[in-house]
């Protein structure tokens, strides 16, 4: 598994961030941490300093309080804290500058393309993984509602403009929408109507308006949420399933858009090659009939995959998702 | 009902051209060019905090 480099964590001192060998095992991948909500990387009375300067925000007040290095504002710097905007701006231009090698490396040596370019996250999930926490927003939704739902707003032309900024120039590949805590159970139908889906839809809608399609890599179950999905435009986004019915999922917006993934982790895991197999078959045979299906695990592949699973789910596809 | 802000940054900058402006007191050159070299290199600022939010 590739993804996410500490290198750039270590250089600022990600508070939030578990690294392997550190804060988790080695052979694992990070994780993150969210702090108790009286401990929130932003407090329930910031809406409004959020709100009127998002950028401001998170330079002068949420990346002093997630990064061990970064002094406050008003508070003495330091070398540590010089040191940090150095190798941390360092960091992220190696970081990224990498990409292009790695890439021309999976295809070289591996024949694999790679699959995104660029990020999204929704507004809401912004606001429940790295500053409110999820516990303190799902407060604020009943506390707080008209401010949650302001602040959603303010972030939107923000986070459209980072993942226009990344998407592939030739469009090849789509933007990758990581969707975290915005639905059924984490929240209500009802608050998903109207703080999650209306400040997501025109991030979308903007991005294919230039030509982008977006993988909504729908980490868990959204399956209470395709009917809103089906709103937006034919072809707009990838669906990517990870543990909801890859089934259901297809027979209600296979007709509008290409759905990925659905071969359990764990089965790649702990199963058999012929278990996989079988498993393929059946997605296949459920959902790739007509076209407008990608063959992928459920969620991002992890060291615990068997590489002989991983063998038997490649070459049966090749072998058998032919038309 | 809350009053909605008008948001103070705009994307992909964290000083905008208009406000360096300001801070310089004469320009003898070509105004669009020093603002194009400006807002190139105030942009990896913006990215920075904002990859930092989303990415890591």
């Amino acid at each position: 598994m590739v993804y996410v480099w500490t290198g750039l964590t270590q250089a600022i001192g990600l508070k939030y961030y578990g690294v392997p060998g550190i804060d988790v095992p080695p052979n694992t991948g990070f994780q993150y941490k969210e702090p108790p909500p009286e401990k929130s990387f932003m407090r329930p009375d910031e809406y409004d300093p959020l709100i009127e300067n998002p950028t401001g925000y998170l330079f002068n007040i949420w990346l002093p309080r997630v990064s061990a290095e970064v002094s406050p504002i008003g508070e003495p710097t330091s070398y540590r804290n010089n040191l940090s905007f150095l190798k941390g701006g360092m960091a992220m231009m190696k970081y990224f500058t990498a990409f292009g090698t790695q890439n021309a490396l999976l295809r070289s040596e591996s024949g694999t393309v790679s699959a995104i370019s660029g990020i999204l996250k929704a507004p809401f999930d912004i606001l429940a993984d790295k500053l409110r926490g999820y516990i303190g927003l799902t407060m604020d939704l009943f506390e707080r509602p008209d401010k949650v739902l302001a602040a959603c707003e303010a972030l939107m032309p923000h986070l459209t403009h980072i993942a226009l900024s990344g998407a592939d120039p030739d469009k090849n590949v789509p933007v990758g929408f990581w969707m975290h805590r915005g639905c059924v159970p984490f929240i209500s139908h009802e608050h998903f109507n109207k703080f999650y889906w209306p400040t997501l839809k025109p991030i979308i809608q903007q991005i294919w308006a230039h030509g982008h399609q977006v993988l909504f890599y729908a980490e868990g179950d959204w399956n209470a949420h395709l009917r809103s999905f089906a709103e937006l435009p034919d072809q707009a986004i990838v669906y990517h399933v990870d543990k909801a019915d890859i089934f259901e999922a297809h027979r209600t917006i296979g007709n509008k858009f290409c759905i990925s993934g659905g071969i359990p982790n764990v089965l790649l895991g702990f199963g058999t090659p012929d278990e996989v197999r079988d498993y393929c078959r059946k997605v296949i045979d459920g959902v790739a009939k007509d076209g407008g299906y990608i063959m992928d695990a459920s969620a991002i592949i992890q060291n615990d995959a068997k590489v002989e699973n991983i063998q038997a789910m490649t070459d049966f596809t090749r072998e058998y998702g032919v038309y | 009902m809350v009053k909605k802000q008008k948001p103070k940054s705009k994307p992909g900058a964290c000083i905008p051209w208009e406000q360096k402006l300001k801070e310089i007191p004469e320009i003898s050159g070509d105004e669009s060019i020093l603002q194009n070299v400006w807002e190139d290199i105030d942009a990896l600022g913006y990215m920075y905090i904002w990859q930092c939010l989303l990415s890591f």
